[in-house]
């Protein structure tokens, strides 16, 4: 605080911040690519009740769904490298960066996992069974009629949990990342005004979420477009 | 790997004096955005004129930005303008005697706020509208459809989404740290800077939150099945 309100400065600020967004959309690009990885490993056990694994993976969604994010991001920042010590591996000056895509990875694991069994199983049972009596193998039923269906119903809640890890990714500067979080941090301790710094920094957010949510909206129509209408709502 | 595992359970005493605070961040917001929710969603649905641009703009802002940026506007933003109303109206007060804490409820109240209209929303949309049809046959005025009819069967239908709301809330509680609040967070980070044992520290705040998640889950579970009593289908 200390000097009075400008609003001049907001619109200022905005082109330093902006440059810092490739940062961000790094970690959720890269978030999004392991964290689908991870998701998909994570159903399986659940989805074929494989015994012992399954139980270990539903410990770990619950984990990760029962922690808040900033929680995970100082487990894993601290957690980590302790871990891989005794291995004699030392990871204590690698880039916060890559602790921020592990951390959002593992959150987005667990929850994609939910959202993929979720989708997976609420196709209809009659659709593998109409795909067997046409001579179909069960990788071919999985592949050209369950998977493109679930994809459908998986759509809109993954577009949703991507629009919440781009907002969460303005928690990554707490371990001292450079995105346009930790940039506006530094331009507040040179420029000593946090307020116009913050409204820039939302504006940007803002701008954001509004063109990713414009994408989503296209896509969720393309995905639905052999749904007849009227059903397609979900 | 040096855990010192003692230690655990000596942070889990000390942060488990944080919880009424990081309970009192959950659920005050989530009170009082109700009333804001409800005001917002029938503002919306009934496409009141000028105060439903208003409405839109609000929830679609709240909901585009981080949690963090409204704490830190308001955190930042309120003083300034206490100050400018308090030396307008000269008023006896100064605005640094107003606790944080104030700040980060307002701040989560608005947050709240938005999302609870959108999920009352999409209730208010699931109750059919041969139910309200049938509700004005009989003579009911507007208020009274909306009371006793639509009002109840939305709120019902919303409460797993409202499960989902709190329980975020409850993990967004735990940015108020970064405004020096000693909540969960902010007493592990306490706890964790004084002996440098930061590890330690979170495993116990990690624990004391998923605690906290599945009472609440457990909890609003069993009002799911109360609040749908009254539905006879399958679900």
């Amino acid at each position: 605080m200390g000097k009075a309100f400008d609003p001049i400065l907001i619109i200022e600020f905005l082109p330093t911040l902006i440059k810092y967004l490739g940062v961000t959309l790094e970690i959720v690009f890269f978030s999004m690519i392991f964290g689908t990885i991870i998701g998909i490993i994570v159903a399986l056990p659940k989805l074929f009740h494989i015994p012992i694994v399954r139980q270990i993976v539903t410990l770990y969604i619950s984990f990760i769904r029962g922690t808040p994010i900033l929680i995970q991001l100082f487990l894993v920042y601290y957690g980590l490298p302790a871990l891989l010590s005794i291995w004699n591996i030392d990871i204590t000056r690698m880039d916060a960066l890559y602790f921020v895509i592990i951390t959002y990875s593992l959150s987005h694991g667990a929850i994609f996992a939910e959202i993929f069994r979720g989708a997976i199983q609420a196709i209809d049972i009659g659709q593998t069974e109409a795909a067997y009596s046409i001579g179909m193998k069960p990788l071919q039923s999985f592949f050209r009629i369950v998977l493109p269906q679930a994809i459908r119903i998986a759509f809109p809640n993954m577009a949703n949990s991507i629009i919440g890890s781009l907002k969460d990714t303005s928690l990554a500067f707490t371990i001292g990342v450079m995105d346009m979080m930790g940039r506006g941090e530094t331009l507040i301790s040179s420029t000593a005004h946090a307020l116009e710094v913050y409204i820039s920094l939302s504006i940007v957010y803002y701008v954001i979420v509004l063109v990713f949510e414009k994408i989503f909206k296209i896509s969720e129509r393309y995905f639905n477009r052999y749904q007849p209408h009227g059903i397609s709502s979900i | 790997m040096t855990i010192d595992y003692s230690f655990i359970w000596v942070a889990f005493k000390e942060i488990l004096k944080a919880v009424p605070l990081t309970l009192v961040l959950t659920f005050v917001p989530i009170v009082i955005g109700f009333l804001i929710g409800l005001a917002v969603a029938l503002i919306r649905a009934y496409n009141i004129k000028f105060l439903s641009q208003i409405a839109n703009f609000y929830v679609s802002f709240f909901r585009g930005t981080p949690a963090i940026m409204h704490i830190m506007v308001i955190y930042f933003g309120f003083p300034i303008l206490l100050d400018y109303l308090i030396k307008v109206f000269n008023l006896p007060f100064q605005s640094n005697n107003v606790p944080i804490v104030l700040f980060v409820i307002t701040a989560l109240t608005l947050t709240a706020g938005s999302y609870l209209s959108e999920i009352i929303r999409s209730g208010i949309s699931s109750v059919s509208k041969g139910q309200i049809e049938a509700a004005y046959t009989i003579g009911m005025n507007t208020f009274q459809v909306v009371k006793r009819i639509v009002l109840p069967q939305a709120l019902a239908q919303s409460v797993p989404n409202i499960t989902n709301l709190i329980i975020g809330f409850l993990h967004t509680t735990s940015i108020a740290f970064l405004v020096s609040q000693k909540e969960i967070t902010g007493a592990a980070n306490i706890v964790a800077s004084k002996n440098l044992k930061f590890l330690e520290a979170f495993i116990a705040a990690g624990i004391i939150y998923w605690v906290i998640t599945l009472i609440i889950e457990a909890l609003l579970y069993f009002m799911e099945k109360k609040a749908k009593s009254y539905s006879r289908n399958a679900f």
